[in-house]
């Protein structure tokens, strides 16, 4: 764990980090990495995959229509918008 | 320094449900902004998405059309990335086990066949819509689409130049419609297309670095895109520089791809299991199910009309181009006893109508019911050929009723044999010139005459009576 990897993954989860906090970023990453890493040491070549801890398979729907219009509550809680949209900064590619 | 061209498509095809992949929300396209929003569309905290059946139902159909191998347990992964239109932050997809593995699909180009490898077909949620240009300084979102199934059918790069790419998207295509799983319908985004293009030596195994062209959604645009893409590369290569991986956008109206550089930071999505999603499984029952009930395809259509209705290859490959076309023929044909004549106006005067308008048939005022009675009307001798011509434009225009048009422009075809014969004879002694030279052998003339009582009649003469009666008078 560097600092340019710690860079590299709060940009990507748009999180800031103050940069007298960072050190003690990367050093508590580090121990989490190896304490997960623990977990290598067991041979898990001939266990499948685990998708979900609950070893469940999931409930279904049926194709139904049963969401009422929230348009309204909707727009009015969040941080800005309009009659119709949600208002964000501009984005253009 | 020759090159070879390497395409492979990712498909996005909007899934023909009521409602969306992980909640109640409608997919109605085309609705008020944000009135198709449910909570869990939004990402709100505390709400969890529950996978809509359905969506499996139809992405297996697609697997079991194409040859392929369905994985009766799937599972979700999230892939993470902020965009305003994605109101969690991340997509739900199948990443680690798509349902859809290992297809294939024919495509014909230029009178040869191809198979083009399908790699997988996963369900993933859609995202809303920007809306950049409404607005001054802002970006506004709708999230009716947000969470609608999208089945992302991925090729192999086996695809060779942007004709084939055509080629293939259109099969893409024809097969969904068929199987009733997309509407197809192109300009309100159901179908919508990444296309991934590299360059190589012809003599090289390795292939080349790839440029990704996003969210291109017509044919032409398909085409374009692409051999713009070949030239760039060709060039840079030629000029010794290198292709830099990258996602381009393709401007259709400067006819250009550029970087969309903006994406290139985020390009790590850092893929993990879904852990609000349990892995959903199909059982044998179910699988059995979609199987016995798959509609029939375009290529056992073809197969079909040429051995039990006995039509032409060519009118065959026409009319099962499309859903709307084999369902015209099938539906039209069911009101006569006379399917090839239906197939020979079908590939005929109606596409030729098609083609002037440049519409398809569905967006025609043609019903299969007016249209059918129309050819009804041919082989029950009501009108002639030349007369249902006309009778065509005019429900072609209007959408009238063709017994309508039949009876109030008078076209009824004239049978009774004693008025035509009348006219023949009027015909004949006004013509002495041309009577006696087809007499003496200007067997040519024949055609004059028969021209002329059609003339006088307004083509509502039946032609065989005609031919018989001239020929009867003129010995």
């Amino acid at each position: 764990m560097d600092k340019k990897t710690v860079t590299t993954i709060s940009y990507l989860s748009r999180l800031k980090i103050d940069d007298e906090k960072e050190e003690k970023i990367i050093e508590d990453l580090d121990n989490i990495i190896k304490f997960v890493d623990q977990l290598n040491i067991i041979d898990t070549s001939d266990v499948a995959p685990l998708t979900n801890p609950l070893e469940k398979t999931a409930k279904t729907r049926k194709d139904i229509v049963t969401a009422k219009n929230l348009k309204k509550d909707l727009l009015e809680v969040a941080p800005s918008s309009n009659d119709d949209y949600f208002l964000v900064p501009r984005v253009v590619e | 320094m020759s090159w070879e061209t390497v395409i492979g498509l990712e498909i996005h095809v909007q899934l023909s449900t009521k409602s969306k992949l992980f909640s109640g929300g409608s997919t109605e396209f085309g609705a008020e902004a944000n009135t198709h929003v449910d909570l869990i569309d939004m990402g709100l905290p505390g709400v969890l998405p529950v996978a809509n059946k359905e969506a499996f139902y139809k992405a297996i159909r697609f697997g079991l059309a194409t040859g392929a191998k369905i994985n009766q347990t799937s599972s979700f992964d999230r892939k993470n990335y902020f965009y305003p239109d994605l109101p969690k932050g991340y997509q739900i997809t199948q990443m680690t086990k798509p349902i859809v593995e290992k297809g294939s699909i024919k495509i014909y180009l230029d009178g040869s066949e191809k198979v083009i490898n399908i790699t997988r077909a996963h369900l993933e949620e859609d995202a809303g819509k920007s809306i950049h240009d409404l607005f001054d300084g802002e970006t506004g979102v709708d999230l009716n689409r947000a969470g609608t199934p999208l089945l992302e059918i991925v090729s192999e790069p086996e695809i060779s130049n942007a004709k084939e790419a055509v080629a293939y998207f259109k099969a893409i295509r024809q097969l969904v419609t068929f199987l009733d799983i997309c509407d197809g319908n192109m300009a309100e985004g159901s179908m919508r297309c990444d296309v991934n293009v590299s360059i190589k030596k012809n003599d090289s195994s390795e292939l080349g670095t790839r440029a990704e062209l996003k969210n291109i959604n017509s044919f032409k645009f398909i085409e374009k895109a692409i051999n713009f893409e070949i030239d760039r590369q060709t060039k840079l290569l030629e000029n010794g520089e290198s292709v830099v991986q990258e996602t381009r956008l393709y401007d259709s109206e400067k006819n250009e791809t550029r970087s969309m550089r903006s994406k290139e930071e985020a390009n790590d999505y850092r893929y993990f299991p879904c852990p609000d999603l349990l892995p959903v499984v199909i059982s044998d029952k179910e699988l059995i199910e979609i199987k016995e009930n798959l509609p029939e395809l375009p290529e056992e259509k073809e197969k079909r009309y040429v051995e039990d209705i006995g039509l032409d290859k060519s009118e065959a490959v026409i009319i099962s181009s499309s859903k709307a076309m084999a369902n015209m023929f099938e539906e039209a044909s069911a009101k006569t006893n006379d399917a090839k004549l239906v197939a020979k106006w079908l590939v005929g005067d109606v596409s030729a109508l098609l083609n002037k308008d440049n519409i398809e048939i569905d967006e025609s005022k043609l019903s299969a019911e007016n249209f059918g009675k129309l050819i009804e009307r041919i082989t029950d001798n009501t009108i002639s050929g030349k007369i249902a011509k006309s009778v065509l434009e005019d429900i072609w225009e209007n959408g009238s009723d063709v017994d309508k048009v039949i009876e109030t422009k008078g076209l009824v075809q004239i049978q009774d044999e004693s008025i035509l014969e009348d006219i023949a004879q009027k015909v004949i002694q006004s013509n002495p010139d041309q009577v006696s030279a087809y007499l003496n052998g200007k067997d040519k003339l024949f055609g004059f005459f028969v021209g002329q009582v059609m003339k006088e009649t307004q083509g509502k003469a039946n032609p065989k009576s005609v031919n018989d009666i001239l020929r009867r008078l003129l010995k």
